[in-house]
């Protein structure tokens, strides 16, 4: 079996100024999809981003403040799931909750040495 | 992972508890800061629930509250001077105090006194209680009320501003105001329910949720001895009989159902219930109001168990003292209806005429299906139709549209 991460990126909370009540509705649609992977015994991790950063590069080593993108294009967070391929990640993938935000889902394959 | 141990609105209504606490501790000048805090904790909440929920999420949303006391006294510590007695070790021991539910409980009613404030126009009252206590978004006080974004901005900006210009306090009215700010705030209430209760339009949810606010108000209000009054209680009575048929009001296809064709047996029994207890209580005051005879009248449409049974002439007796005490437009079109139930049609009409053109508003489609009525069963077809097309024409949206022209071809058909 692969491992897989879904990387989610999108618009922070913070930026488009959602109410209490779409926040728990919001809420409640993670809910639901984490229990969902959780009871097919495919979930194997996974954590939600602030989206203030630091970022360290180059040969100089500078450290710069983030967030360093445009804020539709932060990354949120991320699941771990396995699955058998990519397409199956697709289908498990068509339940994360913020594509009505202009969300998204990126789907890259965990690299196992054995 | 946990299963969701939330109940619905615990964000809404953990919102505007978590305002007023804060609020008191800080004071109405730092209102707009402490609506940040508090919005902040949601979205962390919301973030970092994905992974785990607690066990409790009331209670770490109000330690969240607490740690975000901590938080904003350091940045506002430009103003240490006002807080100086707070910022020592009895601030944990005060904070715990302001946490207490009695407290919680006060906090909120106090700020729906400041929310009734008179210094605020109604309109500011009604955005401003459902923004603050509430926990409404602007997008959702101005979908509920079907007002634009920007006009709602202006409100809230608006009382805002006066709060802080006029010095209002979060504080209890004085002993003698208490009876004349409690009027106000009823009538806020009050008008928070009719807003739901009797708009037309397709979101049922929207409606639901104005009319649930307006009930969690009221039964705040009631749970304090001294508030306490037969016309409180009286509105409460109103507001739960009206709430008890608000599912029937739309059908299952989207249309308007009216009075006579709903199913009776949907009609909420424990809302019934709760509100012959209140009106029974109503009745053990001295004071009597217009709300008094308005929960009256909802209770004479309840107590019949089909629409035939029902005893309109006494509903025509309370419209009438109602009409006496509170002159209105919407009192007298009322009134005309009940004229033509019982086939007063000449009764009906000079009250209809008394009507201003326009003093209905949004509702005036009302005025000219009532007259559509009227020309009907005085066997004046031509009349009825030509009013009924007006009716259509000041319609706002398609239920009520759909429903008028199904009454058109009723008189077409029939004459």
């Amino acid at each position: 079996m692969k491992e897989f991460m879904m990387i989610f990126i999108g618009p922070s909370y913070e930026e488009i100024g959602l109410s209490p009540e779409q926040l728990q509705e919001r809420m409640g649609r993670w809910f639901a999809w984490g229990d969902k992977m959780t009871k097919q015994g495919i979930l194997r991790g996974g954590k939600a981003l602030h989206a203030k950063g630091k970022r360290i590069s180059g040969p100089g080593r500078t450290v710069s403040d983030g967030p360093f993108v445009e804020s539709k294009e932060l990354v949120g967070g991320f699941y771990i799931v396995e699955a058998e391929s990519f397409e199956d990640v697709v289908v498990i993938a068509q339940d994360f909750p913020d594509y009505d935000l202009d969300g998204g889902v990126e789907i890259r394959e965990v690299i196992k040495f054995s | 992972m946990a299963e969701n141990k939330m109940v619905d609105h615990l964000f809404r209504h953990q919102y505007g508890k978590m305002i007023a606490i804060l609020t008191n501790f800080f004071g109405l000048p730092h209102l707009e800061l402490v609506e940040d805090a508090v919005q902040d904790t949601f979205i962390k909440a919301t973030l970092l629930w994905r992974a785990e929920q607690p066990e409790n999420p009331e209670a770490w949303l109000m330690q969240a509250a607490k740690n975000r006391v901590i938080d904003l006294l350091r940045q506002i510590k430009a103003e240490k001077d006002r807080f100086h007695k707070l910022d020592t070790e009895s601030t944990q021991e005060q904070l715990d105090e302001l946490f207490l539910d009695h407290e919680v409980e006060d906090s909120q009613l106090r700020m729906i006194f400041v929310a009734c404030h008179p210094a605020l126009s109604p309109e500011e009252q009604i955005a401003f209680a459902l923004k603050t206590i509430s926990g409404f978004s602007m997008k959702e006080i101005a979908a509920a009320l079907l007002i634009k974004d920007e006009t709602i901005k202006k409100r809230l900006v608006r009382a805002r501003k006066t709060i802080i210009d006029q010095k209002i306090e979060f504080a209890w009215p004085e002993p003698h105001q208490v009876e004349s700010r409690l009027d106000g705030v009823m009538q806020v209430i009050y008008l928070i329910f009719n807003e739901g209760f009797h708009s037309t339009r397709a979101e049922k949810l929207i409606d639901q949720d104005l009319c649930g606010e307006a009930l969690r108000l009221c039964k705040l209000l009631l749970k304090k001895e001294r508030f306490r009054s037969g016309s409180l209680y009286a509105l409460f009575a109103l507001l739960c009989f009206h709430a008890s048929r608000l599912e029937s009001k739309i059908s299952p296809e989207n249309e308007i159902v009216d009075l006579g064709q709903q199913d009776r047996s949907k009609w909420y029994m424990p809302l019934i219930l709760l509100g012959n207890n209140a009106l029974s209580m109503a009745m053990g005051y001295p004071d009597y109001s217009a709300y008094h005879l308005e929960a009256a009248i909802a209770h004479e449409h309840i107590r019949a168990i089909r629409f035939e049974n029902t005893d309109w002439q006494r509903i025509l007796e309370l419209y009438q003292e109602l009409n006496e005490i509170q002159p209105s437009d919407s009192g007298r079109l009322n009134l005309a209806i009940v004229h033509l139930q019982i086939n007063q049609l000449q009764e009906a009409k000079i009250l209809l005429d008394a009507i201003s053109s326009g003093g209905l508003q949004q509702r005036n489609y009302l005025l000219h299906g009532c007259y559509a009525e009227y020309f009907h069963l005085a066997g004046q077809r031509e009349e009825a139709l030509q009013q009924i097309q007006l009716a259509i024409e000041a319609s706002s949206n398609e239920l009520e549209k759909n429903y008028l022209l199904k009454k058109k071809a009723k008189i077409a058909g029939k004459a």
